[in-house]
This record gives structure tokens, C-alpha cells and sequence, in this order.
């Protein structure tokens, strides 16, 4: 009744990485943010649906500044990579720049998240409100969720940063980082689909 | 042990037999009166016939192995051979369902675009007079708690309109009770002016949702002249239980007669009620500021129909709409449904107030008690929002209660006497 | 056993930050007392709490439904207002499938789970107090609502725009939303969790296919949760921004379109259809096999269809909307689906009945709770196929009819499942059988009680009296099925205080009596292998697993002959119940705090954002709290000497 495979199992059993070969927090940050796709599924659906009703307000073809979107839209991507660099540096044990590069990767969400409000202020004086149309509903909460997780991303990456500063985030935590940082690309990749179907598919015109 | 378990077999078995032959049920499923309502029956029949077997399969199945391998005493040491599975025998009983279900579903799918299929088939319906061809379809409008049927003898033009709210006016508009010619096709435009209901009349055709906002086509069709039954199914608010409706099918003349009372305004039979009355309509035809040549006429009072015209202008205007008696001042009403039940030739209809109270007794008299405690405080008769939405308590005097029924039953011909009975239910 | 946490904690290998968390709040200790169950991370005692907290509201959702029943009794019920049925009847389905039949569910898992697999909790135990917890505080907060202004009254299917502040004026939906988006906070982080476990915690050997079926479907339940949860939770922020906000997703005026709430809600209410079921499907197949002294049949058919399930439950939600307006060719597409979802289930009740044959089938209330499932459910099921004949369902949707089909599923197939593992597995959590005499009663009152109270209303519905009226008019043939089924539903509603009286009295006798052993029903998997009740660390060793129904092959084996042969006695082989130098994870305030906090800033939302700030602040501090406290107190008393954690792999 033993087998082999039981053997070698066994000797692979280990508590913080377990029958995946994952740590039990990666696995649950890939499985938390499998969940997260369906609500931006949700989301970006209902989008879709009232991009057209835009009743009296504005319509999105007449509001929309699309290069300044698109610098922002570059500097959150451009803060994906920063974030890939805080993890490499971490895993060489290089501190200082990983501190560096968390820092950098939570100024350049910080600068998304500077330029979605200053879109939203500049979007409610020319008339579209939360309340103005379906449109507007469903745009300000589309992109309003996106700026939230990216807010939280940004309070975990300075929380890491004043860890890394009380001298807590060492290389052997390497993965606390990685686990953030997964959180943060996906972000980022859910904006490359939000600024596709919000911005650049041609956009209704009043 | 069997014994035990019969109730469980007894009691689904006897529901489906009993509900085939429950004839007292006016809304029953499984008695079908048109050609739509047929086709459902007969594509669900085979089936549940179908279901039946698995079912008696499965619970006999079930049966014997209580009987045959049940053991009381709790002998360790005895074991049954352990199967495992038989993968031969477990795709078989994956295949068998699916190729089961595969046959209905071709039958179910041929049934369901026949009931999607609209077949065109215009008929001549005199208006005013004028022959018209008239592909029958009527637009149904549903609404806290009641329904309106719309009928346009020219078709109904839905370009540019968003909501019911924006519908063009038509030729008839009658509330509660939809009256179509028997064994004609009628394509029904359904929509709504608030929340979601449902359209469905059991023994024509299955149900279509009313949504606000869109227009969905359904068809019915009746074999014979009858009066069929139905009931919102979609929940509603408060008072969806209350909110039914009923189809008086007619034969070609009986249809053509309905047509004809219908499409005339209600006209006062005194001269100085029709003198007054016109004296209002130039009125409020005056632009605002002009005064009136004449000097106004007294408000007729000389019967209680007369002082229930009055009283119905001055009280009823700003919901409900008699065609001849408030035509020109009625608006539309500032409820979120954005209307009341149009009363023209309110007293050709046999049930008023969402299809809950009977306008006549059986022996044909009108039943003025009920219509005069329904003046008198309608929230108390029928839960509603009173007055955002459904008839408010308007504090009518007893007098001006007498004076509205008298007017109301005067709105039109009383239905026959088939009608009353028909509609009554048993 | 060093059990990890969320990502945002930091090891900081500085236990003097730890020791102290917030400062002023000392870890908190000790496995006795009330405060030990307000502060527990353990699985089983969360998983107790689970099911007894759901059991609560199961009881309130059945008084609720003996408040419908007794409207219903005759023509013209005026027992409640129209208003006050509709609250009722919507309160009924939002807590009997929100905070009865899913936490239900999640009671078993938490409970069994971890014992299936060999391990010793689940992967996040702070994590797990959390669901509880939150859920609670949902439940609690939804039926407040009570009290503030009145329940919700759109339905549990809140069908827009009638649950819009003008159709809806009082705070219920509001409750509705908030409290419903808090609870699946819940079953979303309950969900990670759990897969987490299973994927992850699995004891040397366990590998996927060696897993009891019970923890499959399990596993596929929590993927359900995992991918439904957000987007009903999509569907209550628009109804919530709708309502509070003056959001326009359901203005109908505006150019909104009232389907987009329908789609949202069954794209999440199918998936949870199968959520409910899959719990019991699991629960019967480990007790068939047990009461039948044969292993399951087919195990990879099984396990396959209810991923198949799993899969197919999202290709079908619009099934729910065939009269909705969607189309011809969507209503013949999705009519195809929902037939062929019929295939999976049906190969179950004949795995199950397969099972059966040819075994020496032992009679006992679990097992005749678990052939009710199998008969009930089949009832289910083939009326469900009647109405994915879509022509027949616009005859049938909406009606009684309907209503009886699903309670044949939600209650044949669901709670009398739930209620066989409350026999199966009441042993295992306390130390005794729920009494076997009272239960058989317990099991014949409820069949009968339930074939009547829902029978009828297959009857009701072809007659076409409609669904959520709350009165209807003499003459339409209705009033003597109503009056069978308000009968019905007394006699349901004794079942269920029957086994009140059980659990009672089955308590008081116990005292008297030897506890049970580990193995009291000779069963197969690796939860009898420890002692009854279960000791708080689970297993004094790692189990190693050398294959499918590993506790059944420890205790027999099989000679030349294909006879069973008895290899040990449970007693013998079972684990001792010593937890010497076992590292537990340590308990917590903060799940509780979290789940105090929630709700108070659901009332924010609703009446003054004042009540927001004591709980955003309690969240806040929570969160806090949580993030620099290790999962293990390193002071908590425990032996140290726990590297040895596997066991010697048994011979056999």
C-alpha cells in the first residue's frame, strides 16, 4: 500500500509552504484577486451598458481628455515596474534600494491617484456628477473602485516602506513583498482594460 | 418499510393528477384555450409524464434496496463486496439523461419559436365608420397595481418613444379588462410606467415581464369568445396580489360592437349638461386672460348624473380621463406611474380597482355599495401609497359620492349579461 | 506548526512589539470560559458557532415562513398587512438562504474540512474568526431592520427598479444591501480561506483524488463563493449608490435598464444555488458509504460531476429570466444549458443509489435523512427540468409551482442533508449521538411534514395561483391545497423543535453515559481516527495517507478471496487525544472588533455617518491590531519540542 509518491510528499510537506509549493499567503493573494477580476468584470460591464445614456449631462466623447489620461495611465504602468525592482532588490538583499523602489512605486500610484482626482474635480465642474446620468453613475464608480484599490495599494506599499525603515523587512521576508506586489501589477493590469473600454474605444459624443 | 414510505409517492403523484382535473381553477395552467397555451400543454405533458417514470424509477429503486439490503443487526464482520465503480455503467448513465434531454430539448425549442413566431394577419375593424385593417396588437401597460390596454387601429408608432410615459395618444384606452376578437392572433406590446410586472393570462399563453423602459412583444390568442383570467406574476410592491386583469374575448361582431361604443366620447343626455360642458371645454380652450362672451352657465344639477359630471371635473380631473366630460383639462396625473385608470365607458367594464371588486351583481345590477365604499376611502379597500401612488382618500361628501356612481354607471352600456357571469368568479 | 497570515504581517522576529498589540490589550489567553469562544481561532469551536448561529436564524426565517403559511390558510388572510407579508416573505429567503442554509454549510466545513485532510486548522484560523464573525454581525444587522422602520420588502431577488427609494421608501433595502454586502465580506474571505486549506494544508499523501467527496464539493462550494460573492457585491453598491446616493443605475427615466440588476443578481443567484447544494451533496456522500459498508461508487464520477456542476452553474443564470424579455435566441440558448446541467446532477443520485446496492445498509437517522435527500432532491430536480423547458416555464415561473421546485432542492435536498450530518458528525463534535429513537421520529415528521407543506404547491402553482401574493380570492380552486400546506408546515415546523428537544435531551442524557469512541458509525475517513469529541489540536500526529477512505483501510483490509477482513479495532489505532507539544495558533481579539465595527458603519451609511466613526474606528484598530500581532503568541503555554510533527507511516 505505500507508494513513492506519498514518500516524496511527505518529505515535501512543509508548514509555510505547502502541497502547492506556494506559501499558504501567496496562494490566498492569487486566489483573493481570481475573486477581484469578477468584480471589475461586474463593473466594467455595467460600464458598458450605460456608456450610451448619458441622458442631459455630458456625454464621455465630449469630456474625456484622453492624452492626460494617457500620461497618468503610463505612469501606473511605469509603477509596475518600479514595483518588480523593490522585489529584486529585496531578494538580492539590497535594502536601500528596495526601500527606493517602494517609495518611487507608491509616489507613482500617488500621482495616478492625484491625477484621477484632479479628472473628477475638472469632470464635475463641466456638469458630469455622480448623479447626472447612467454614465456618469456608472463611470465615476468604475473608476472610483480602481482608485480605492489603488489607494490601498499605496498605503501597503508605505506600510512596507516604514517596516523596511524600522528595519523589520529583511530579505528573508522577500515575499511579503512579492505578495503586494502582486496585488499592485493587478491592479494595473485591470486600469490597461478600464482605460481600453472607457478611453480609447471610440467614446459616444452628444 | 413500504409502507412507511408510500405518502411519498402518493403525495406527487396525486398533485399532478388532481391538477389536471381541478376545473374550478380559472387560472389554471393545464387548461389550455388557445393554440399557445395548447402548445405549452403539450410539449409539458409528455414531459412530466417522463418525470414521473424517473421519479417512481428512482424511488423504487430506493424502495427495494430498503427492503432487500437493509440489515438490523449491526454484525461487524460482514462486508458486502466492495465495487468501486464501473466506469462502462457510469458513462451509460451520463449518456441515457443526456440523450433523454436531448430529444425534449429539440421539441422545447421548436415550441418555443412557435411561440415567438407572429404570424401577420390583419383583420377589418370599422372605426368611426371607416373600414381599417387592423393587424391586431394591443399595447398592455402595467402600472401600480393595475393594467391599461392601448389599441391603435393604424399600429403603433414606437420610434423616439423611451418610456410608456411618452406614448402616442390611441384609439381606445381601457384599464382591466382587454377585450380582443376570438381566434385571432393579437400581438401584445408589453411595457410598464413604474416597476416590473408581468402580463399573463394562463389559459392563452404563458407570461411576458412588463419592464419600464421597453417594449416587449408577446402574442395571445383565444379559441372561443370567453372571459380568461389572469394575475400579475411579477412581484410588484404592495399590492401586487391585487393588481388582476382579465381578456373578454369576442366574436366578430361582438368585438366590432365593443369597437364601436368605445371609440365615441361619453355624451351627457341633458341639453343644459352638454350646453355647460361646452361652455368649459371653450373656456379652457381661451387663452388665459380673455374673458367668456357669454355669462357662465349654472353647473347642471338637475339629476344626479348631472352633479356627477360637475363633481367628476372638478374632483376626478387630475387622474382620470372620461373622453366627452374632461378631455380638455386632464393631464396625466403626478403619481410616479403617471396615471389612473382612463373611465371612458367605465361602466362597459365588469371589475374596477385592479380586477378585485365586481362593478355588477349577478343578476346584472350594478353593485353600488362596494363602488361607493371604494369612493369613499380607497387605501382601506386596497393597500396602497396613498397619494403617491393609487387612489388617495379624496374626502368626498356622501352626497358627491351618490352623484359619481350615478355618473359612472351612466358611462356607458352595461355589459351582457354573458360578460357579468363569465367574469364572475365561481 | 507555524501558521501564517496575511500578507501585510510583518515578521518581525521582534515579540516585544507583539506581546502588547495596541499597547494596552494582553493576548488573549486560555480555552475555557465564554470569553475563550469570543476570542477562539479554532476551526471547531468557529465551525460550532457557525452552525448554531445559523441554526438561530434558521429558526427565525421558519417562524417568518409559519407567518406566510398562516396568511395563506384561507381566502382573504388578513393575519398581516400587505406591507408586513412582504417584509416577511422577503425576510424568509434573505435569511434562510444568507443566514441559515450558506453559514450552515460553512458550519461543516469549518468543522470538517481541516479533520478531512489531516490538518490542523485551517491555513488563516484569525482569518476564520473573521467570516464568523462578520457574518454574524450581517445577520444581526439585517435584522435589526426589524426595529429601525421595518424589513426589507422588494424580495430576496430585489428586482429593480421596485427597490429604488421610490418604490421602496423604508430603510429595509438599504439593510438589505449593506447587511448582504457585509456577510459576503464573509463568505468571500471564509471562501480564500478555505481553498487556501484545502489546496494548500492537505497531510502528506492527501493528494487531490485521495480527498473524501465531502471535501470536494466542499472545494468547488468555495470557488462558487469565491467568483459569486463579488458580483452580487457589484449588484448591491449600484443598489446602495442608487438608494443613498442618488446614483441613477436603475433609473428607468434616465436610460437605465432594469435588466442590468437581473443579470447581475442570477449571474451571482445560479452559482449559489449550486453553493447551497454542493455542502449536502458532500455530506451524503460520506454518509451513504458509511451506512452502506461500501465505498463510494465511482469516486472520480463524483468528484468530475460536481465540478461539472461547479462549471455549468455559471452558463445558466438567465434561465431565471425567461420571461424577463431577453430574446428568443438567449431563452433557447440558455433553456439548452440548464437541461444539460441536469446530466452531472442525475449521475450523482445514481452514483448514490449504486452505492447502495448490493450493501448492507444500516438504517440509522443519518442514513435515512440522506435517502431522503437522494428521493426529495430527485423530485427537485425533475420538476427543475419541466421548467428549462422555457415555453413551459413562462406557464410556471413565478407560480407556486415554482416555489415548490425549489423548496424541494433548498429543503429536500439541502436541509435534510444538513440535518443527516447533524447525526453523522454530532458524535465527533460532542462526545455523544444525538438520540437514534427520537431521530427516526425527528426524520418521519419532517418527511411528512415537508411533502405536504410543498407537495401542494406544485399543485397550487399549475393552477396558477402566483408567487409572493400575500392574499388571494375565493373561488380560484386554491383554498384547499393552501390550507394542506399551512397544515404542512406545523407539522415541518414540530420537526424542527423535535430536534431542538434531541439536541437537548441528548445533552442531559450524555452526562450519564460513556462518551462514544473515536469511530462510533465504523466510518472512512480521517476525522474518526481521532477521539470524540475532537481534541482542540486535532491530531496528536499527521496523518500519512495512502489513499482514498484511509481510515477505512487502517481499520480493514481485503484477503485472497475479496473478503473484508478486520485489521484493528478503532480503539486500537486510533489517535490518543495527546496534545503534548502541539503549537496552536493563538486566539485574537481583532475578528471581533472587525466584526463589531462593520455593521456600525452600515448604520452610518444609513442614519447619521456619527455611528460611521466608532466603527471605522474600530475596524481601523482592528486592522491595526492585527497587522503587528504574530499569529502565535510566543508566550502562550505549550510545549516546544514539536518538530516531530508527522507521523510514523502505519503499516498496511
Amino acid at each position: 500500500m505505500a507508494d513513492t509518491a506519498t514518500v516524496a510528499h511527505a518529505g515535501a510537506h512543509a508548514p509555510a509552504h505547502g502541497n502547492t509549493g506556494m506559501s499558504n499567503n501567496k496562494l490566498a493573494m492569487w486566489v483573493f484577486l481570481g475573486s477581484e477580476c469578477l468584480l471589475f468584470g461586474g463593473l466594467i460591464s455595467t460600464y458598458l451598458l450605460y456608456r450610451n445614456e448619458f441622458a442631459d449631462g455630458p456625454a464621455p466623447g465630449d469630456i474625456f481628455d484622453i492624452p492626460f489620461t494617457s500620461v497618468t495611465s503610463f505612469v501606473l504602468l511605469a509603477s509596475s515596474l518600479t514595483m518588480v525592482l523593490a522585489l529584486s532588490a529585496l531578494q538580492r538583499g539590497d535594502i536601500r534600494n528596495n526601500r527606493l523602489w517602494l517609495l518611487t512605486t507608491a509616489l507613482l500610484g500617488s500621482v495616478f491617484i492625484g491625477g484621477q482626482v484632479y479628472e473628477f474635480t475638472s469632470f464635475v465642474k463641466e456638469g458630469l456628477g455622480f448623479t447626472t446620468s447612467p454614465f456618469s453613475s456608472a463611470f465615476f464608480t468604475l473608476t472610483g473602485f480602481h482608485g480605492v484599490h489603488v489607494t490601498l495599494g499605496i498605503i501597503m506599499l508605505m506600510s512596507l516602506f516604514i517596516s523596511s525603515l524600522k528595519g523589520n523587512l529583511r530579505k528573508e521576508n522577500a515575499e511579503t513583498v512579492e505578495i503586494v506586489g502582486l496585488y499592485w501589477h493587478f491592479v494595473d493590469i485591470v486600469w490597461i482594460f478600464i482605460f481600453t473600454v472607457i478611453y480609447l474605444v471610440p467614446s459616444p459624443e452628444s | 418499510m413500504p409502507g412507511r414510505f408510500r405518502p411519498l409517492i402518493a403525495v406527487p403523484l396525486l398533485a399532478l393528477v388532481l391538477a389536471g382535473c381541478a376545473d374550478d381553477a380559472e387560472l389554471d395552467t393545464l387548461q389550455p384555450q388557445g393554440p399557445f397555451s395548447r402548445a405549452i400543454d403539450d410539449l409539458l405533458n409528455p414531459v412530466l409524464i417522463v418525470a414521473g417514470i424517473v421519479f417512481v424509477l428512482v424511488l423504487g429503486a430506493s424502495f427495494y434496496m430498503a427492503v432487500k439490503y437493509r440489515v438490523r443487526n449491526d454484525a461487524e464482520d460482514e462486508w458486502p463486496e466492495q465495487t468501486h465503480g464501473n466506469t462502462r455503467l457510469e458513462i451509460l448513465w451520463t449518456l441515457i439523461p443526456a440523450v433523454i434531454l436531448a430529444v425534449i430539448a429539440v421539441f422545447s425549442t421548436a415550441t418555443l419559436f412557435f411561440l415567438n413566431d407572429e404570424q401577420a394577419n390583419a383583420i377589418t375593424v370599422e372605426v368611426g365608420g371607416e373600414p381599417v385593417s387592423w393587424e391586431p396588437e394591443v399595447v398592455v401597460v402595467g402600472q401600480q397595481w393595475w393594467w391599461e390596454y392601448r389599441y391603435y387601429f393604424d399600429g403603433v408608432d414606437l420610434e423616439g418613444v423611451q418610456t410608456a410615459q411618452d406614448l402616442p395618444p390611441a384609439d381606445i384606452v381601457t384599464a382591466t379588462q382587454m377585450v380582443i376578437p376570438a381566434g385571432q392572433e393579437i400581438e401584445l406590446i408589453t411595457t410598464s410606467r413604474d416597476v416590473i410586472h408581468s402580463h399573463w393570462i394562463p389559459a392563452l399563453n404563458g407570461k411576458r415581464d412588463a419592464v419600464p423602459g421597453r417594449f416587449q412583444p408577446w402574442l395571445i390568442e383565444a379559441d372561443d369568445p370567453g372571459v380568461y383570467f389572469g394575475q400579475c406574476t411579477e412581484f410588484c410592491g404592495l399590492s401586487h396580489s391585487r393588481m388582476r386583469m382579465q381578456v373578454i374575448a369576442l366574436d366578430e361582431a361582438g368585438f366590432q360592437a365593443w369597437v364601436d361604443a368605445q371609440t365615441a366620447p361619453y355624451a351627457p343626455e341633458s341639453e343644459d349638461a352638454q350646453a355647460w360642458l361646452a361652455q368649459q371645454r371653450a373656456l379652457t380652450a381661451l387663452a388665459e386672460g380673455e374673458e367668456l362672451d357669454e355669462e357662465p352657465l349654472p353647473a347642471p344639477s338637475a339629476t344626479a348624473v348631472e352633479r356627477g359630471i360637475v363633481t367628476f371635473r372638478q374632483a376626478c380631473s387630475s387622474c382620470h380621463l372620461v373622453d366627452g366630460v374632461n378631455d380638455d383639462i386632464y393631464t396625466g396625473a403626478t403619481v410616479v406611474s403617471g396615471a389612473a385608470p382612463v373611465l371612458t365607458h367605465f361602466a362597459s367594464r365588469t371589475t374596477y380597482a385592479g380586477g378585485i371588486f365586481h362593478l355588477y351583481e349577478p343578476d346584472g345590477s350594478m353593485d353600488e355599495n362596494t363602488l361607493e365604499a371604494w369612493l369613499r376611502n380607497p387605501p382601506a379597500m386596497k393597500d396602497m401609497y396613498a397619494p403617491t401612488r393609487g387612489m388617495p382618500n379624496l374626502g368626498l361628501t356622501e352626497a358627491q359620492i351618490d352623484d359619481l356612481v350615478a355618473f359612472l354607471a351612466d358611462t356607458g352600456t352595461p355589459p351582457s349579461d354573458w360578460a357579468i357571469a363569465e367574469s364572475e368568479v365561481e | 506548526m507555524a501558521i501564517s497570515e496575511f500578507p501585510l504581517e510583518l515578521e518581525s522576529g521582534r515579540p516585544a512589539v507583539a506581546e502588547r498589540p495596541l499597547g494596552a490589550l494582553t493576548r488573549p489567553r486560555g480555552s475555557q470560559g465564554w470569553t475563550s469562544w469570543l476570542f477562539t481561532v479554532d476551526h471547531k469551536r468557529i465551525g460550532i458557532m457557525y452552525g448554531a448561529a445559523a441554526l438561530f436564524f434558521f429558526v427565525i426565517g421558519g417562524i417568518e415562513a409559519l407567518l406566510i403559511r398562516t396568511q395563506l390558510v384561507q381566502p382573504d388572510g388578513n393575519l398581516l398587512s400587505g406591507d408586513a407579508y412582504n417584509q416577511v416573505f422577503t425576510m424568509h429567503g434573505v435569511t434562510m438562504i444568507f443566514l441559515g442554509a450558506m453559514p450552515l454549510g460553512a458550519a461543516f466545513a469549518n468543522y470538517l474540512i481541516p479533520l478531512q485532510i489531516g490538518a490542523r486548522d485551517v491555513a488563516f484560523p484569525r482569518m476564520n474568526a473573521l467570516s464568523f464573525w462578520v457574518f454574524l454581525a450581517g445577520g444581526i444587522f439585517i435584522n435589526t431592520s426589524w426595529f429601525l422602520g421595518g424589513g426589507a420588502d422588494g424580495g430576496w431577488f430585489a428586482y429593480a427598479p421596485n427597490t429604488g427609494l421610490v418604490f421602496s421608501p423604508s430603510h429595509g433595502m438599504d439593510f438589505y444591501a449593506i447587511g448582504l454586502q457585509i456577510t459576503g465580506i464573509a463568505s468571500l474571505v471564509s471562501a480564500i480561506n478555505l481553498i487556501v486549506t484545502v489546496l494548500n494544508m492537505r497531510a502528506p499523501g492527501m493528494t487531490l483524488f485521495r480527498m473524501p467527496v465531502f471535501t470536494w464539493m466542499m472545494l468547488v462550494t468555495q470557488f462558487l463563493l469565491l467568483f459569486a460573492i463579488p458580483v452580487i457585491t457589484v449588484a448591491l453598491f449600484l443598489l446602495m449608490f442608487d438608494r443613498l446616493y442618488d446614483a441613477n443605475f436603475f433609473n428607468v427615466e434616465m436610460g437605465a435598464d432594469p435588466l442590468l440588476w437581473q443579470h447581475l443578481f442570477w449571474i451571482f443567484g445560479h452559482p449559489e444555488v449550486y453553493i447551497l447544494i454542493l455542502p449536502s451533496f458532500g455530506i451524503i456522500s460520506e454518509i451513504i458509504p458509511t451506512f452502506s459498508r461500501k465505498p463510494i461508487f465511482g469516486y472520480t464520477f463524483m468528484v468530475f460531476s460536481g465540478i461539472a456542476i461547479g462549471f455549468m452553474g455559471w452558463g445558466v443564470w438567465a434561465h431565471h429570466m425567461f420571461v424577463s424579455g431577453i430574446g428568443p435566441v438567449s431563452v433557447a440558448a440558455f433553456s439548452l444549458s440548464t437541461m444539460f446541467i441536469a446530466v452531472p446532477t442525475g449521475v450523482k443520485i445514481l452514483n448514490w443509489l449504486a452505492t447502495m446496492w448490493g450493501g448492507r445498509l444500516r438504517f440509522t437517522t443519518a442514513m435515512l435523512f440522506s435517502v431522503g435527500v437522494v428521493s426529495m432532491f430527485t423530485i427537485g430536480g425533475l420538476s427543475g427540468v419541466t421548467h428549462a423547458l422555457a415555453p413551459a416555464d413562462t406557464q410556471q415561473t413565478d407560480t407556486y409551482y415554482i416555489v415548490a421546485h425549489f423548496h424541494y432542492v433548498i429543503f429536500g435536498g439541502i436541509i435534510l442533508g444538513l440535518f443527516g450530518g447533524f447525526y453523522f458528525w454530532w458524535p465527533k463534535v460532542f462526545g455523544h449521538k444525538l438520540s437514534e429513537r427520537l431521530g427516526k421520529i425527528n426524520f418521519w415528521v419532517m418527511i411528512v411534514g415537508f411533502n405536504l407543506t410543498f407537495g401542494p404547491m406544485h399543485i397550487l402553482g399549475l393552477q396558477g395561483m402566483s408567487r409572493r401574493i400575500d392574499t388571494y380570492a375565493q373561488g380560484y380552486g386554491f383554498e384547499f391545497w393552501n390550507l394542506v400546506a399551512t397544515i404542512g408546515s406545523y407539522i415541518l415546523g414540530v420537526a424542527v423543535l423535535l430536534f431542538l428537544v434531541n439536541v437537548f435531551s441528548s445533552w442531559k442524557r450524555s452526562k450519564h453515559e460513556a462518551p462514544v469512541g473515536p469511530d462510533p458509525w465504523d466510518a472512512r475517513s480521517l476525522e474518526w481516527s481521532i477521539p470524540s469529541p475532537t481534541p482542540e489540536h486535532n491530531f496528536d500526529e499527521t496523518p500519512v495517507v495512502h489513499g482514498l477512505d484511509e481510515w477505512w483501510h487502517r481499520k480493514y483490509g481485503v484477503d485472497e478471496d475479496g473478503k473484508v477482513v478486520r485489521l484493528a479495532h478503532p480503539e486500537e489505532i486510533a489517535q490518543k487525544g495527546d496534545g503534548t507539544g502541539v503549537h496552536l495558533p493563538s486566539p485574537s481579539y481583532f475578528p471581533l472588533l472587525i466584526g463589531i465595527g462593520l455593521p456600525l458603519i452600515g448604520y452610518g451609511l444609513i442614519f447619521s455617518l456619527w455611528f460611521a466613526v466608532p466603527g471605522a474606528l474600530l475596524v481601523l484598530g482592528g486592522i491595526y491590531g492585527w497587522v503587528f500581532e504574530p499569529p502565535d503568541d510566543p508566550d502562550a503555554p505549550h510545549g516546544h519540542e514539536d518538530h516531530h510533527d508527522v507521523e510514523e507511516a502505519p503499516v498496511g
